[in-house]
């Protein structure tokens, strides 16, 4: 290692960390001591790190913030219906009729294979509430998550796309097959939801390249073809909004 | 059954107590370093820790519960000031001051205000990365999930950003600008 890297290296060494656990920093800090000049001139800058460090910490936190933080807080309680009397009472009779459903259920044609149907499902699903499997802003890590559960990683994602940061990914089922959900932060709490599947999989999947627009729910959705894979995108606002996202 | 319901809500307000205590202070510190604004860096840490009481529950891994607000509070950063730079606005408050230059010998004598307004000189893709380095609460690693950047990028960016405040700092610190005012402790 040169002095010149050594430097650069021990520029963002930060002993109070577990920086020097990195084999970087160990052999950079290694020749520190050995080289006197090198040494010097690294006490020299972290004198320099510790005043500025020093600064940062004791930047004044403004009187009863954290008050204010806690008396705006409302707790989000997800209702655990099953748990609420009036639910238990009614399970004797929810089962009766479970018993129908399911017998009505094998009566009836399977659900519907279309890409419409596929479309609705997963929309609905993103509006209704969803866990992702990983929450990273990262969209690299997003696709390497999908690639390891198999699911479908080698997407290509329209320009303006991958400039926003990620939310998160999951793999989702249809008809046994897999689907991957990439989620994307627009900010202000909105999320634009990416769904990823096999074209041979969807019979009546859209064709062509230039996406086809619908309304599901609250949410505008955009399907298109690109090679193997079937894309849909879904977001709120109008055509407009969402087509700003397609085109570079 | 009423119970368990009292119980749940009273166990997700102590969680939510337990997380603003460790983490409100050198969140504010981001926030501040990215805003340079009392207001704003208030409004941007309420902001992240009311979306994590409405989203957090997404998170299945809790050790990242840290990495999770700041990135968060980054996010909400990157858009408010993607509003503010299609309606921008000024205030009679934030009217540059001028400051003493101050010499090589003296930066240990440097106060928070200069060092952050020499961060606020910094190029732009310094300024996040070196906030980030200074406040020692994340790895490398972690500060690169924040900032959605590569772990090299971000290195670098570090490097380059020192050098520069560095530069800043013993040569001209420069102007610095009035801050609103606000009762502060701590």
């Amino acid at each position: 290692m040169n002095s010149r890297l050594a430097k650069e290296i021990l520029l963002r060494y930060r002993p109070s960390t577990n920086d020097a656990s990195d084999p970087e920093f160990a052999e950079a800090l290694e020749q520190a001591k050995r080289d006197p000049e090198l040494g010097r001139w690294f006490a020299q800058q972290q004198a320099f790190r510790n005043t500025i460090r020093d600064q940062f910490k004791q930047l004044p936190v403004p009187a009863g913030l954290k008050e204010e933080i806690l008396a705006g807080y409302r707790p989000v309680v997800i209702p655990v219906w099953w748990q609420q009397p009036v639910f238990q009472s009614l399970a004797a009779a929810a089962a009766i009729v479970l018993l129908i459903g399911v017998a009505f259920f094998w009566s009836q044609p399977r659900e519907e294979r279309s890409f419409a149907a596929f479309q609705n499902r997963v929309v609905r699903n993103a509006q209704r509430g969803y866990v992702m499997d990983i929450t990273t802003t990262n969209l690299g890590e997003v696709r390497q998550y999908l690639a390891t559960q198999g699911a479908h990683a080698d997407y290509v994602l329209p320009a303006p796309l991958e400039k926003l940061p990620g939310d998160g990914g999951a793999v989702l089922r249809w008809h046994n097959k897999t689907v991957s959900m990439v989620c994307f932060d627009l900010g202000n709490h909105n999320d634009l939801y990416l769904f990823v599947a096999n074209r041979a999989d969807l019979p009546d999947a859209p064709s062509a390249s230039e996406p086809h627009f619908t309304q599901i729910g609250k949410l505008t959705v955009a399907s298109w073809s690109t090679g193997d894979r079937t894309y849909v995108l879904a977001g709120p606002g109008d055509e407009q909004f969402v087509r700003r996202y397609l085109r570079p | 059954m009423a119970h368990n319901d009292n119980d749940s809500r009273l166990s997700a307000q102590q969680d939510f107590e337990l997380l603003v205590s460790r983490y409100y202070s050198t969140l504010y510190q981001f926030a501040f370093s990215l805003t340079r604004n009392e207001d704003d860096a208030v409004d941007l840490t309420q902001q992240t820790f009311y979306t994590w009481a409405r989203k957090g529950h997404q998170l299945r891994d809790a050790s990242k519960v840290k990495t999770w607000l700041f990135t968060t509070l980054y996010h909400e950063f990157l858009e408010k000031r993607r509003r503010q730079v299609r309606f921008p606005h000024h205030e009679l408050s934030e009217v540059n001051q001028d400051l003493p230059n101050i010499a090589p010998a003296s930066v240990n004598e440097l106060d928070s205000a200069t060092v952050l307004q020499s961060l606020a000189r910094l190029e732009e893709t310094f300024q996040a990365p070196v906030a980030l380095f200074y406040l020692e609460e994340h790895s490398y690693k972690e500060i690169a999930d924040i900032l959605g950047i590569p772990l090299g990028t971000v290195k670098s960016r570090i490097s380059r950003g020192i050098a520069q405040l560095q530069q800043i700092l013993t040569h001209d610190p420069g102007p610095q600008p009035a801050r609103r005012g606000r009762p502060t402790h701590e």
